[in-house]
């Protein structure tokens, strides 16, 4: 479907979309893809390639020239005029305009390890050493109107898709994680809560914000009450004309610099759950006199980021910053998480990415025992190894994302494992990539410095208002009515959940589910039991793996129903936070079963149609889940480890996309 | 302790459900989740009052639906808090499942 014409932000003389559109399009700044940016990206290979890899940066010269061609010939492909009544040109659709987007992204990011790049990897080093994110980095994003990507096209954005956003800001998680996060992610989860239940008003106040430019801070979180958001108490009490905040909220991002808070706030005296409330409050309204920011956290990692607080002292804000029904915070807000949770996963993604490539160009240069790193098998099975679990996690990230919009229903378990498994599945594949590393994964500087920096940084995607504890949670009350109604019962899931660059319908803010008592994804899995191929050793390989995985699930099947009410509280037993562990690993192989289905069916991209990597990344989650499969027919290994090489040779992204990279 | 069992033949015996027998059922459930007995659940006490944490809420959402064969919001136990108030309300609407089924 076509229902995004604009991208503000992209070119100037893009569109109106929507109601809003006519005169926020105006206002957005004119971020274009200049044609001098194809050059730049071009110009890059121009960098001294580094010795050790010399051989290898130059055959990936050309491929990188071919890749700011590919870029350009994106970008062209925007500004091609379309109205309803536009003359027959190059059909423009989802897809076109988030490569274009990318595209621009990596060109203006261009070459992080060129030392006269601005945006090197180097001065990101330096940024997270003084503390700071790298102010050329944020001028780049300010310039380019990445704000935009956080709005409803509706609304003057460019946010259409949730797969999109992450594959979009991706690309800046790539680089580092405390700029994707502090400049943008957390005006995202801000937003989030108002694009659910805000007043039209408010949507559009907080469009105009966030188009302009400015923060958006996101207050739920009290030391004392970590992930128990119905103790919070920081108050807004009924005054004439509105509420009083009252209390303080820590380690706050953005706090000092954000133009409006979103602040989950106490709105009644009683115990449960409609005892809170979201308001939205702009700091220019905020009587200064009546609230503080409070001294910043200083954190083991994204150092960049300006975590602080707030501390408000009776401070008046008018009736109309509550954001939706009053009582309903909990509510909004376990709505909102299915899409931040859905999301940052995904994009944190982008630092293994980073992280793996790394390691390659590390175990491709460094000799030992007479030959290079790569050469040693298990350094090699490592990196296979690690490239596999990127694709499952990516898997997992895609299906969450798309089920928000195909099967909005059931999205609250599946955001909820996502948000569990992917970064814990990126902090430990991270771990396993410093081995490779040796002692360079120690070192704070020089070639392969940001290594430790995407190490510290990453583990900050399992914390914060969703920790992993806390999403199982999330899951555990709803295992017991999963397996007495939905598993080995629904209708599979559409085809279209499965596939990365498959067009969707709109984001449905609305119709966001609590609870759920279907899965189609996993009847996905079930449904394709009998469907599956079994011609090469690779399809026999799956459908052993896959056979392995149905019983996994009789066995979830069995001990959720065996639960006791007590194991169906926060204060479960471990076992079924366990039980909750080996359902999110079942989920992401059967996120990987659909790409590789999907793929191989529809005949795209060829590496992910060939079942080698689905069997290799199926193997993987099977050992996670304590199985001792039988061992993989060398050619899936091999196939996975050429495909580890090409990528890096010439610099594509290591997820679903293989999207070309600047650097 | 006994649970009320749950192979009882469903949906034709919602008119059967009182209010009474229905806070009796959820006194009786609500126990087992907070490791108390059925005689200190007060029928006008909020459950929070007693600990029963959003996780546990929602798990006794899903017993009642199993239970008793009805789809209920996620959120019933906060609209209605203390068992008086969820008996009332899942008596009005098995009684509404029943005038349906007629």
């Amino acid at each position: 479907m076509l229902s995004d014409p604009a991208v503000p932000g992209l070119r100037g003389a893009a569109a109106p979309t929507g109601p809003a559109g006519a005169t926020e399009t105006a206002t957005v700044r004119k971020a274009a893809v200049e044609p001098a940016t194809a050059p730049k990206a071009a110009a890059e290979t121009t960098a001294a390639p580094r010795a050790a890899v010399r051989k290898a940066a130059a055959e990936s010269a050309a491929t990188r020239k071919a890749a700011a061609r590919e870029a350009a010939t994106a970008a062209e492909t925007i500004v091609t005029p379309r109205t309803a009544d536009a003359a027959p040109g190059p059909r423009v659709t989802q897809e076109s305009l988030v490569q274009a987007r990318i595209a621009d992204l990596e060109s203006r990011f261009g070459d992080p390890d060129d030392p006269a790049n601005p945006l090197s990897a180097a001065r990101v080093l330096a940024a997270d050493e003084a503390g700071e994110l790298p102010p050329a980095a944020e001028r780049l994003l300010d310039d380019a109107g990445f704000n935009a990507e956080f709005v409803p096209t509706a609304l003057g954005g460019r946010l259409d898709r949730l797969d999109t956003l992450v594959r979009v800001t991706r690309q800046v998680f790539r680089r580092d994680v405390a700029l994707g996060l502090g400049y943008g992610i957390t005006s995202f989860m801000a937003a989030a809560n108002v694009w659910t239940a805000g007043s039209e008003e408010q949507r559009r106040r907080l469009a105009e914000l966030l188009l302009n430019g400015s923060k958006v801070s996101v207050a739920y979180h009290e030391l004392p009450h970590g992930n128990d958001f119905v103790r919070n108490e920081f108050r807004a009490d009924a005054a004439p004309g509105g509420f009083r905040l009252h209390g303080r909220k820590e380690v706050i991002n953005n706090a000092d610099r954000a133009a409006a808070f979103v602040l989950f706030s106490r709105t009644d005296d009683r115990p449960g759950s409609r005892s809170h409330s979201v308001l939205l409050a702009e700091r220019g309204q905020l009587d200064p006199a009546r609230f503080s920011v409070l001294p910043r956290y200083s954190a083991v990692g994204v150092r960049g980021c300006r975590l602080s607080g707030l501390d408000f002292d009776g401070c008046p804000v008018p009736a109309d910053a509550l954001v939706g029904e009053s009582g309903h915070g909990v509510e909004l807000a376990l709505r909102s998480f299915q899409l931040t949770r859905s999301a940052i996963p995904g994009m944190g993604i982008g630092a293994l990415d980073t992280s793996l490539r790394t390691v390659v160009r590390f175990a491709l240069g460094r000799r030992l025992y007479r030959r290079s790193v790569m050469e040693i098998p298990h350094a090699s099975a490592t990196l296979a190894g690690a490239f596999l679990d990127l694709l499952s996690c990516d898997s997992m990230a895609l299906v969450a994302t798309r089920a928000v919009h195909l099967l909005p229903d059931e999205t609250s378990v599946y955001a909820a494992a996502v948000k569990y498994l992917v970064p814990r599945m990126l902090t430990d594949t991270m771990y396993d990539l410093s081995i490779v590393l040796g002692a360079r994964f120690y070192v704070r500087e020089g070639e392969f410095g940001l290594f430790q920096k995407h190490v510290r940084d990453l583990p900050v995607l399992s914390l914060g208002h969703a920790g992993s504890a806390a999403c199982q949670a999330t899951i555990i009350p709803q295992l017991s009515r999963l397996a007495r109604r939905a598993w080995f019962a629904g209708d599979e899931a559409p085809a279209e959940l499965f596939r990365p660059r498959g067009e969707l319908p709109p984001i449905p803010f609305g119709r966001l589910a609590l609870a759920s008592g279907r899965d189609s994804l996993s009847a996905s899995l079930v449904a394709a039991v009998d469907e599956l191929p079994s011609g090469s050793p690779a399809e026999l390989a799956v459908q052993a793996l896959v056979m392995r995985m149905l019983d996994q699930l009789r066995q979830l099947q069995e001990d959720s129903l065996s639960l006791t009410p007590q194991d169906r509280t926060a204060l479960a037993s471990p076992a079924s936070f366990a039980l909750a562990d080996r359902y999110a690993v079942f989920l992401a192989a059967a996120s990987v079963l659909g790409v590789w289905r999907a793929a191989a069916r529809d005949g795209g991209d060829p590496f992910l149609a060939d079942p080698a990597w689905a069997a290799a990344a199926l193997h993987r989650l099977a050992r996670r889940l304590g199985q001792r499969p039988a061992d993989l027919p060398a050619a899936c290994e091999g196939r996975v480890r050429e495909e580890v090489l090409r990528r890096f040779h010439e610099r594509r992204s290591y997820d679903l996309y293989d999207t070309p990279l600047a650097g | 302790m006994s649970v009320p069992a749950t192979d009882r033949p469903a949906s034709t015996e919602h008119t059967e459900h009182s209010v009474e027998s229905l806070s009796s059922w959820l006194a009786e459930r609500i126990a087992l989740y907070l490791k108390r007995s059925p005689s200190e659940i007060a029928a006008t006490v909020p459950l929070a009052e007693y600990g029963l944490d959003s996780v546990a809420a929602l798990s006794l959402c899903g017993d009642i639906e199993e239970d008793f064969d009805v789809v209920l919001e996620p959120t019933v136990a906060w609209d209605y808090p203390t068992v008086e108030a969820l008996a009332g309300h899942l008596a009005e609407e098995l009684r509404a499942l029943a005038g349906e089924a007629r």
